[in-house]
């Protein structure tokens, strides 16, 4: 296992922030930990790389119990954690140099590294000038640098524009497939990793609520039938009463989930009470609904 | 791995104006002595430029040697021990101020190097300032041309300076432990002035040779009965204290929950 935590606890006096975490990451993998703000994800990664101590439990990571003292792992490990920093006096290639000498990668892995995460222009400005997203591409970059066989990456996509998201994403799966690296990455948005990992964990109030492999997430994209119509208050209770049990309100239409082999006999009921079908379409949910139902307790 | 630690923690320094600050507020104490012994010695032409003679003539002070090094060593004492506080509050407290220390914590460098080097940087650091002062002094001094100087007197007087700088940066360890605990630069910063303010009331209870900042100023003479020599047991405090900064500080990093 590349991550391995056992009834894995942290207790803020009367907030528990996570609790009794069992989790597996398998060598290779991108592993998705997705969870509200608040859920508990940064809490569980500062325990990963010992940052934190835990209440309860413990860490495992690339085979080695992580505790105080820990620094044999973390050669192959690289990360990014909550916000993105760097040294503001120093340019990205000083700041990128500090990590080069403290983790022991080759000279040209700087230079690698700049071109790797598009910093050419900038290697010579100072971190403090630096955008927000331009310092979570320091970051991102500080993170790689050393080539780590496992990467933890908190929020990766903060601050970044869509293009950069797109970009980040590509490059997380290129090191996964082409040189076997782990990613461990955690997001609050769904649909920023649902295309990118292999396995999600859902992480609500400390506790992880539910894994899902690819094809269980493909699964969880329930069909529906999208109904516009004239009063959908009203159509709404006549299709209660007809026995379509899972219909939803959206904005001014419907959504009915029990409408598979069933939307003739529907379209009759609305049709049949003198109300007026605007639209009648197929679709599939959304993942980040299925997140919010899940983490919102929605039906 | 220390050589690694200690090679980027001189790295950090580079464009830092804090560097510039601290050389810029400690030659500026040669610079005032001097030119309060330049008024004490012509109180006609300073009152022509409008300098405050009256004062500096009330003040007791004669422009002689013996008494430039004496302002000397009492500014290297005690205003140095604030200014090397504030070195170390720097050293250890923009790890938490820029949001930097979660980059140290999870390497394949032991916790402690850091701790060592950063130490080690802030010993350089201060080391290098202490001495540029003096000579700066005794450069002010000899340009003044003031009557009394001996070879015997200037050993001493550098002696005492070098004492009192290095006992003040065997108590900066606790300052760092603190800059560690309080995650930043001001909780150790006040935690020096009040320990300055202590060292004073101490010095009326015949504590002083055993709290550790009373010892630089009663060997410099700004509180109490100035001693000559130090005390064994002062000396087995200061160590003490400063082995117990190390080991606190090492701890806090090591052990401590050490999210931002």
């Amino acid at each position: 296992m590349a991550i391995a935590t056992r009834a894995l606890t942290k207790r803020y006096r009367d907030v528990l922030a996570v609790d009794a975490l069992d989790l597996d990451v398998r060598r290779g993998e991108i592993y998705g930990f997705l969870g509200r703000n608040g859920a508990g994800k940064t809490t569980t990664i500062r325990m990963l790389l010992g940052l934190i101590r835990p209440t309860g439990g413990q860490v495992e990571v690339l085979g080695r119990r992580v505790q105080p003292g820990t620094t044999a792992s973390f050669a192959r490990v690289g990360y990014l954690v909550e916000t993105a920093t760097a040294y503001p006096n120093l340019t990205v290639r000083e700041n990128l140099d500090i990590q080069r000498r403290l983790t022991r990668a080759p000279r040209a892995a700087v230079a690698e590294v700049i071109e790797l995460m598009r910093l050419g222009e900038l290697a010579d400005r100072r971190a403090r000038v630096l955008s927000l997203g331009n310092k979570q591409r320091l970051s991102l970059a500080r993170a790689l640098l050393h080539r780590p066989e496992l990467l933890i990456l908190d929020e990766p996509a903060n601050a970044l524009d869509p293009a950069g998201i797109v970009e980040v994403r590509e490059l997380l799966r290129s090191r996964a497939s082409e040189q076997g690296v782990t990613v461990f990455v955690s997001s609050h948005i769904l649909t920023e990793i649902a295309h990118l990992v292999d396995r999600i964990g859902i992480m609500h109030e400390g506790r992880l609520l539910e894994e899902l492999d690819r094809d269980q997430l493909r699964a969880k994209e329930r069909l529906y039938v999208e109904v516009g119509v004239s009063e959908p208050t009203h159509a709404a209770t006549l299709l209660a009463d007809a026995g379509f049990a899972h219909v939803e309100r959206a904005d001014d239409r419907l959504r009915v989930y029990d409408a598979q082999g069933r939307v003739p006999e529907m379209a009759r009921v609305l049709v049949g009470a003198g109300l007026e079908i605007t639209e009648l379409a197929q679709a599939h949910e959304d993942l980040e609904r299925h997140f919010l139902r899940l983490t919102r307790g929605a039906p | 791995m220390f050589a690694r630690a200690l090679a980027t923690e001189f790295l950090k320094l580079r464009r830092s104006k804090v560097t510039w600050f601290t050389f810029a507020a400690l030659s500026i104490g040669p610079l005032a002595i001097a030119l309060m012994m330049w008024i004490v010695r012509e109180p006609g032409r300073a009152a022509q430029l409008g300098l405050l003679g009256t004062k500096a003539n009330l003040s007791g002070l004669t422009a002689t040697w013996p008494a430039y090094f004496s302002m000397l060593t009492l500014m290297v004492g005690i205003g140095g021990m604030l200014l090397l506080s504030f070195i170390v509050a720097y050293i250890f407290g923009r790890e938490y101020t820029e949001g930097t220390a979660k980059n140290l914590l999870a390497l394949p460098v032991g916790r402690h190097w850091f701790v060592l080097a950063k130490l080690v940087v802030a010993a350089v650091w201060w080391a290098v300032l202490v001495v540029a002062v003096l000579a700066e002094a005794l450069v002010l001094g000899a340009a003044l041309a003031l009557p009394g100087f001996s070879a015997t007197l200037a050993v001493r007087a550098v002696h005492d300076a070098l004492l009192a700088a290095a006992i003040a940066y065997l108590l900066a360890p606790v300052v760092a432990w603190i800059a560690m605990l309080g995650r930043g630069y001001l909780p150790p910063l006040g935690f020096a002035l009040a320990m300055l303010a202590l060292g004073n009331v101490f010095s009326h209870t015949g504590w002083a040779t055993w709290f550790p900042w009373s010892i630089v100023p009663l060997y410099i003479g700004a509180i109490g009965q100035r001693v000559t020599t130090l005390a064994p047991s002062s000396l087995v405090v200061v160590a003490l204290t400063f082995l117990a900064g190390i080991a606190a500080t090492i701890a806090q990093l090591r052990w401590a929950d050490n999210a931002q």
